[in-house]
């Protein structure tokens, strides 16, 4: 039962992004189309998942004083391993995310979960709180990617939507178009939440 | 007020060999993976270079490498403002018979720095391809100079000319490539690594 509660709260009651407010350097750079968005939280939470049990794991030998310098070391280690990894296994994916996967280690979503969760609860809560957390994380970048693709390049997952004669709102896939869409979109859930 | 700070150096000893033995266990995953992964990686590059040069330079089948310093030379010759800017260049052979030459240049003047631009120049003096190979340009914008929409623009120019930038569509036979709406700046840096391989090319291949 708790297991499921961890594993779903972070999709869309504590959704990083939209409600944490977690991770917004990565959020704004990257969401220029919904691949990119998509490609981003996938990689973030494989790295979100380990790095929750690992510390979760750790939680007893870590002491309270020194949790955040050993926090931050094995974050590093887990995004740099994940990063040789698929470049030598996964050219292809590595290709299309290779410039996300350093950004990774500065994503606070990573270092919030581990202070906010993973360093108080047990190895099986953590797994599923990374993994929620991620997925929430993965859906959100989507979701803002594609709102940001369809206006401003008129397709969506690279594939065209209005056909040619489409003149594409550029604005909306440079930094501008990012604060824009994640503010409208924000403000629109808050409406929502309100209302109910 | 004789408030001297008590440090506690046991517990100061304790917490830095906590910290040194989770860094260290962490450092040993790392040399553990790159160990395993360099390999492969390196491998990779090269074959992923190897497939480049053939995509501009398709006669091809060999590629031979000219000598660094021979390349400096050649970059002083022609005047290059930075060095840096022209990376390798490779003789294309097929059997004995020269084919034509295959250059990698790097301008640095992209809408976010560096710009890998791999051109191909056949014996004749034309432009037989041109791949981008590492950029960090705006996604949507600059990053479409990786799309053949653009990078085909240039087959078929020649390397005797200057190719310069236009806004429009360019009059035929005019030895100018369309700009990237919105990404004039990567536009002209590709272009600016095309002409140096062009240069390159005309000491080369004399």
């Amino acid at each position: 039962m708790n297991f499921i509660k961890n594993l779903t709260r972070g999709i869309i009651k504590e959704n990083p992004t939209f409600v944490l407010v977690l991770g917004m350097c990565p959020t704004l750079a990257v969401t220029t189309s919904a691949i990119n968005g998509m490609g981003m939280g996938l990689a973030t939470t494989a790295v979100l998942v380990g790095s929750n049990v690992a510390i979760s794991a750790l939680r007893k030998i870590i002491p309270n004083s020194i949790r955040i310098p050993a926090f931050v070391v094995i974050i590093a280690s887990f995004v740099t391993i994940i990063g040789m990894l698929m470049k030598a296994y996964v050219p292809a994916l590595d290709a299309a995310l290779g410039l996300f996967i350093p950004l990774i280690v500065v994503n606070c979503v990573i270092l919030g979960r581990a202070e906010a969760f993973a360093f108080s609860n047990g190895i099986a809560d953590s797994f599923a709180d990374g993994l929620g957390m991620g997925l929430g994380f993965t859906l959100s970048l989507t979701v803002l990617g594609s709102v940001r693709e369809i206006f401003g390049a008129g397709s969506i997952f690279g594939l065209s939507l209005f056909g040619a004669s489409y003149e594409p709102v550029i604005l909306m896939i440079l930094p501008p178009g990012a604060f824009l869409t994640l503010s409208l979109l924000m403000g629109l859930i808050n409406w929502k939440k309100k209302k109910v | 007020m004789e408030n001297k700070v008590q440090i506690d150096w046991k517990n100061v000893f304790k917490l830095g060999f906590i910290l040194f033995a989770i860094s260290a266990v962490a450092a040993c995953c790392l040399v553990l993976t790159n160990y395993v992964t360099a390999g492969t990686i390196e491998n990779m590059n090269l074959a992923t270079n190897q497939t480049a040069r053939q995509e501009v330079l398709s006669e091809a089948v060999d590629f031979e490498e000219i000598p660094a310093e021979d390349l400096t030379k050649i970059g002083t010759e022609i005047g290059l403002d930075n060095p840096d800017e022209l990376v390798e260049a490779y003789i294309g052979k097929n059997g004995n018979k020269v084919v034509g030459y295959t250059v990698k240049t790097a301008p640095q003047s992209g809408y976010s720095g560096e710009v890998q631009v791999l051109t191909g120049i056949s014996m004749d003096g034309v432009v037989q391809g041109v791949t981008i190979l590492e950029h960090n340009e705006t996604p949507g914008l600059g990053a479409q100079a990786t799309l053949p929409k653009f990078k085909d623009q240039y087959k078929g120019l020649t390397a005797s000319d200057k190719i310069t930038v236009v806004k429009s569509t360019p009059e035929s036979g005019s030895n100018s490539i369309q700009a990237i709406t919105g990404a004039t700046i990567t536009s002209r840096a590709v272009t600016l690594g095309v002409n140096i391989s062009n240069e390159v090319y005309q000491i080369l291949s004399k």
